[in-house]
């Protein structure tokens, strides 16, 4: 499955996951060194060897490597622990890899006889939007809507980057922005920022000027400076504001990130006043355009707005979606872990050959795709892969220098499979013991405890059993509640009262029976073992 | 779960090349992790790196507000430390006045600000090469330790400080170091990115303890000569408490404790050596003693030797663990009071007991501010701890006397004899699940009930009162009563669960004392309490 061709493994992955064994005879991959279906430029090579071209297709067809380097090399060859000429080489390949997995490239190229993907349309569409505002002026909104982590941010940025003339962009994000007030103060401190003036004080600045004869007291004077502090202004300064965003000398564009927070705030003033602008903003009348971009991941959003807010936005709604199919996120895996290292080593042709027959046996190897078909089955958030290979770079080093099949175990354990109770491994005797209590109470229809019933259950338990290993002292077992409390194992029912006592206070333990059965066997104490087997 | 050297690696590593924006690191002591976070960070500011490495360091417990944290994660960045003579001012770039701790808009400022002063002022001027290129030199890593701590102080800053990547758009790495899980931790609406997540096994029994050797002359117990008994006392003391705890500070503070009276018996035999070659004891004061001892070369404890410490000491161990692990005493006081005797290793091996802790601290059956109570106020307490346990039904079948002025009608203690399981959950005794509220007037009964059978023997003849309970009557409806109760109240020993305005109905308060000191009451004023008790110990 290194090279798969494309054409090929979609008929395959018509509707269903495409297994392994579909593609690959029943013979281990090992002996089977040659690509399923080798492209055309590329040599057929003997059994011995295996091409070393783990890249998808299309880098292939750029034309970046040279044909030099389309070397074989055994994959029995590859050595164990990294001779020292490499340590440099590995290095700048563990944080190109780690570059990559920061922002990795999902939208690839498209066949031309498959439709273009989800995200691609979106990004053309938002290109043509974008086009139209900054070339002809016109005021625009729109919405791309998508799950987490399936590219709004990437997309917007991507066009961002790619427009020839910088346009005044003002970012705000419904996390930070939670009032109107503060959205609008950061929208004068940007505007300040990009334009080197500041709007909201001029505008101040005019009536402070009339009054001046006054002499108001508590009237700070404030000075025009741009780069003091913008103050909290007026509600009222809103419209105003904004409604001067057209006539800026360049285009504006506006970036909601969690759109549907901003439709939270009350009476949806500013969405209002961006909307309103963006719609009655004429082309060609002296104004240079602006466009309002909201994000988010609410499938409602549009639904949220009120009516006179959603008859003001132009309905257009661009949707972004996770890789729909395996094997693209398989290539982005690829396209991650093979990404060519720039630096100016005297080894680094060797190096390369050695990566990437390296990934080319990773790849290969069937566990590994188990793994990734895996995680891919149930999460399809890039950033999950991303993680599992940021873990996987992070943990290459000279002994182990290329990506293995229990290093990507590893990975995804730390970041996707974790396991639910991590504290429960390390629990002392007297919090074993107090979790087993917690257990009894619970099966005797008591689901909330309080301290007083767990100690008892214990106390009771070692007085029947004589062979308890260590008679505890009572602090010492409050102190393993108070560990248990801390770690939330045990959660607290009701809310902390000041006139119930620290031991009659109610707790609920959220560890369910299967985890203390474990804890209780790996423990391996046989009284222990005893006690809880009768809460069975 | 990753050792420690694992963790830390990958973080150097991670740090260095090009971390994720957002980590959360899950330890199982953050006092360890935290340590070995600085190192890392140390080590990163030490070592020449392809960006400048800036570091703020915030603990959730200190920074309790949102503005402690933006300053001390500015203050931090900027390497700025406040000053008194400066009016402590906070970090602010040359010429600039303002503040950047009142939203978080103005922190993200504050940070961008931040980048661009360590850009221009540390960066630049020592690599001139890369200024030109225009790219960013500089990376910050902001720690925040004890993150569960801000979800109840500051839950609004915790979106903001893990998408800070995306909101500066610098390159800045959030680092949560926490106990708790993240799941316990995120917020809802899945606001926040998932972090990157490094988890830190435990440390395990087998990691030694350093021991600081600083001592010049062998008769000491620090002295480097003894470091390989050190280990195998470590492995003795690991093998008593690692089951009952495991941090490795707590075996530290018993191992410390214990030490001094464990190497007792090898330096007593070492002066006995000094004494037997040079005459006279030795007096570490004395600097030709001190001669004389450096140019003697004493024998490392035999295996033997070793062995009999071992059992020796080990029960003393166990009884360390029981007194200093929940702290009854410090370490100093309990490795004076359980010194060993001396020349114990002088002493033929079937005369040697084990060694026994001599001081066992007083038992603490009652707490000083229990002791002052009058006897009437433990009455009081008696009839509001079985006005609290007891059912309210049960008050005439466990106090109302029949005509015969003997026989009570008791709950009957015997169980059903069948086997019968009964349905529904297990019964719970009243005394464990926690006090009921009761009214005054249903605790005042009992309160009399109490005084009458126990009381009116010890009260000196008033011919005044004939009826039988007149007196009683007469002694619960003083105002005394019910300024103890009070007073009772104000101590915690009663608590009152009716708001203090109401008027109608009676107060209801709840007995605060437990079991066992209503126990020690009871015997004192002989009082039969498990025949009092709906469900008897």
């Amino acid at each position: 499955m290194a090279t798969p061709h494309r054409r090929k493994r979609r008929k395959v992955d018509g509707d269903t996951l495409p297994t392994p064994k579909k593609t690959r005879g029943p013979a281990s991959p090992r002996k089977r060194k040659t690509k399923p279906d080798p492209s055309p430029d590329t040599i057929t090579p003997d059994t011995s060897s295996a091409i070393v071209d783990p890249l998808p297709g299309p880098s292939k067809l750029d034309g970046q490597r040279a044909p030099s380097e389309q070397t074989f090399i055994s994959i029995d060859e590859l050595p164990p622990l990294l001779p020292d000429r490499f340590h440099g080489c590995l290095r700048a390949q563990k944080l190109q890899i780690l570059r990559a997995s920061q922002r990795p490239s999902v939208g690839t190229p498209a066949a031309s006889d498959e439709d273009p993907s989800t995200n691609e349309i979106a990004s053309t569409q938002l290109k043509n939007l974008l086009d139209g505002t900054l070339s002809r002026g016109e005021g625009n909104s729109c919405l791309i809507m998508g799950p987490r982590g399936s590219g709004k941010s990437r997309i917007v940025e991507q066009q961002l980057d790619a427009l020839a003339e910088k346009p005044i962009i003002l970012r705000l994000s419904g996390w930070v922005q939670r009032t109107d007030r503060l959205a609008l103060r950061e929208i004068a401190y940007q505007l300040t920022q990009q334009t080197g003036s500041s709007f909201l004080l001029d505008d101040e600045e005019e009536p402070s000027a009339v009054n001046d004869d006054d002499e108001n007291p508590f009237l700070v004077p404030s000075e025009p400076n741009a780069s003091q502090g913008v103050a909290l202004p007026p509600a009222s300064h809103l419209p105003a504001l904004i409604g001067m965003l057209p006539t800026l000398s360049r285009p504006s564009i506006v970036i909601l990130d969690a759109f549907d927070l901003f439709a939270l705030h009350p009476r949806q003033s500013l969405l209002y006043c961006l909307l309103d602008t963006a719609q009655s903003c004429r082309a060609g009348a002296g104004s240079k355009g602006i466009v309002v971009i909201g994000m988010t991941s609410r499938i409602d959003a549009n639904n949220m707005l009120e009516k006179r807010v959603k008859s003001r936005f132009s309905g257009r709604i661009y949707r972004t979606a996770p890789p729909a199919k395996l094997y693209q996120w398989l290539e982005v895996a690829k396209g991650v872990l093979s990404v060519e290292t720039q630096t100016s080593d005297q080894h680094t042709a060797e190096w390369r050959t050695l990566w990437t027959a390296g990934i080319y046996r990773f790849f290969e190897n069937d566990s590994v795709q188990n793994q990734f078909r895996e995680a891919y089955a149930v999460i399809r958030d890039i950033r999950l892969l991303s993680r599992i290979l940021t873990s996987l770079a992070a943990k290459l080093s000279p002994s182990s220098p290329f990506p293995s099949s229990q290093l990507l175990v590893s990975a995804i354990s730390s970041q996707r499979t974790r396991p639910q109770l991590t504290s429960l491994h390390q629990l002392s005797y007297p919090s074993v013991c107090l979790l087993i209590a917690s257990v009894h109470a619970t099966r005797g229809g008591h689901a909330s405890f309080t301290f007083e019933m767990l100690h008892e259950s214990f106390q009771d338990q070692v007085r029947a059993s004589s062979a308890a290993p260590v008679q505890v002292l009572g602090g010492n077992i409050g102190m393993a509640f108070e560990e248990l409390i801390s770690t939330h194992v045990f959660v607290s029912v009701a809310a902390p009262s000041s006139n119930t006592a620290k031991e009659f206070v109610k707790y609920r333990c959220i560890a369910e029976i299967e985890d203390v059965r474990k804890v209780v066997d790996r423990d391996g104490q046989l009284n222990l073992r005893k006690w809880f087997n009768k809460a069975q | 779960m990753a050792t420690s050297e694992h963790w830390e690696l990958e973080l150097y590593t991670l740090l260095s090349l090009c971390p994720p924006s957002f980590l959360f690191v899950n330890t199982t002591s953050a006092r360890s992790t935290s340590g070995g976070l600085s190192n890392v960070l140390k080590r990163l500011s030490q070592e020449p790196q392809d960006k400048a490495i800036f570091s703020a360091r915030v603990d959730g417990i200190a920074c309790f507000t949102s503005r402690l944290i933006y300053d001390t994660i500015l203050n931090g960045l900027a390497q700025w430390e406040p000053s008194w003579a400066d009016g402590c001012a906070n970090w602010s770039a040359e010429g600039e006045t303002r503040r950047w701790n009142d939203t978080i808009d103005g922190f993200i400022h504050g940070i961008v600000s931040v980048g661009q002063h360590l850009q221009n002022t540390r960066v630049q001027p020592l690599s001139e090469e890369k200024k030109s290129t225009g790219a960013e030199l500089i990376r910050l890593v902001i720690t925040i330790e004890h993150v569960e701590r801000l979800r109840e102080c500051v839950p609004e800053v915790i979106v903001p400080l893990t998408r800070l990547a995306e909101l500066s758009r610098l390159d800045v790495c959030v680092i949560f170091l926490s106990e708790t899980r993240w799941d316990d931790i995120r917020p809802a609406y899945s606001a926040a990115p998932d972090p990157y997540f490094i988890d830190i096994a435990p440390a395990q029994k087998e990691e030694s303890m350093p021991v600081s050797s600083s001592s010049k002359h062998p008769i000491d117990a620090y002295h480097p000569e003894l470091r390989s008994l050190w280990s195998h006392y470590v492995a003795l003391v690991c093998d008593v408490c690692y089951s009952f705890t495991h941090d490795l500070e707590e075996l530290q503070y018993i191992a410390v404790a214990r030490w001094p009276g464990f190497v007792q018996p090898i330096l007593d035999e070492r002066l006995r050596i000094f004494r037997d070659v040079h005459g006279h004891d030795f007096d570490p004061s004395d600097e030709q003693d001190m001669l004389l001892v450096a140019e003697m070369a004493f024998e490392l404890p035999a295996d033997e030797v070793r062995l009999r410490l071992t059992r020796l000491f080990n029960p003393s161990i166990t009884a360390a663990l029981e007194e200093l692990y929940p702290r009854l005493t410090n370490a100093k006081d309990w490795a004076i009071a359980n010194k060993p005797e001396d020349d114990i290793l002088a002493q033929l091996p079937t005369q040697l007991h084990p060694f026994k802790t001599r001081a066992k601290l007083p038992a603490s059956t009652e707490p000083v501010e229990i002791s002052t109570l009058s006897r009437m106020s433990k009455f009081i307490l008696v009839a509001s701890f079985l006005a609290s346990t007891n059912p309210a039904k049960s008050d005439l079948r466990m106090f109302g006397r029949g005509l015969d002025e003997k026989k009570r009608r008791r709950r009957r203690a015997s169980k059903p004899s069948g086997t019968k399981v009964k349905s529904g959950p297990v019964r719970i005794p009243q005394r464990l699940a926690g006090p009921m509220p009761f009214p005054l007037d249903r605790m005042l009964a009992i309160f009399g009930a109490l005084l009458e059978e126990n009381d009116t023997d010890k009260r000196p003849f008033r011919i005044e009162y004939s009826i039988p309970g007149e007196y009683t009557d007469m002694e619960t409806g003083r105002v005394a009563v019910s300024a103890l109760i009070m007073h009772l109240c104000s101590m915690k020993l009663l608590h009152r669960s009716s708001a203090l305005d109401k008027l109608d109905g009676p107060p209801m308060f709840k007995c605060g004392i437990s079991y066992e000191i209503t126990l020690l009451f009871s015997r004192q004023l002989q009082i039969p309490l498990n025949d009092l008790m709906w469900d008897p110990l």
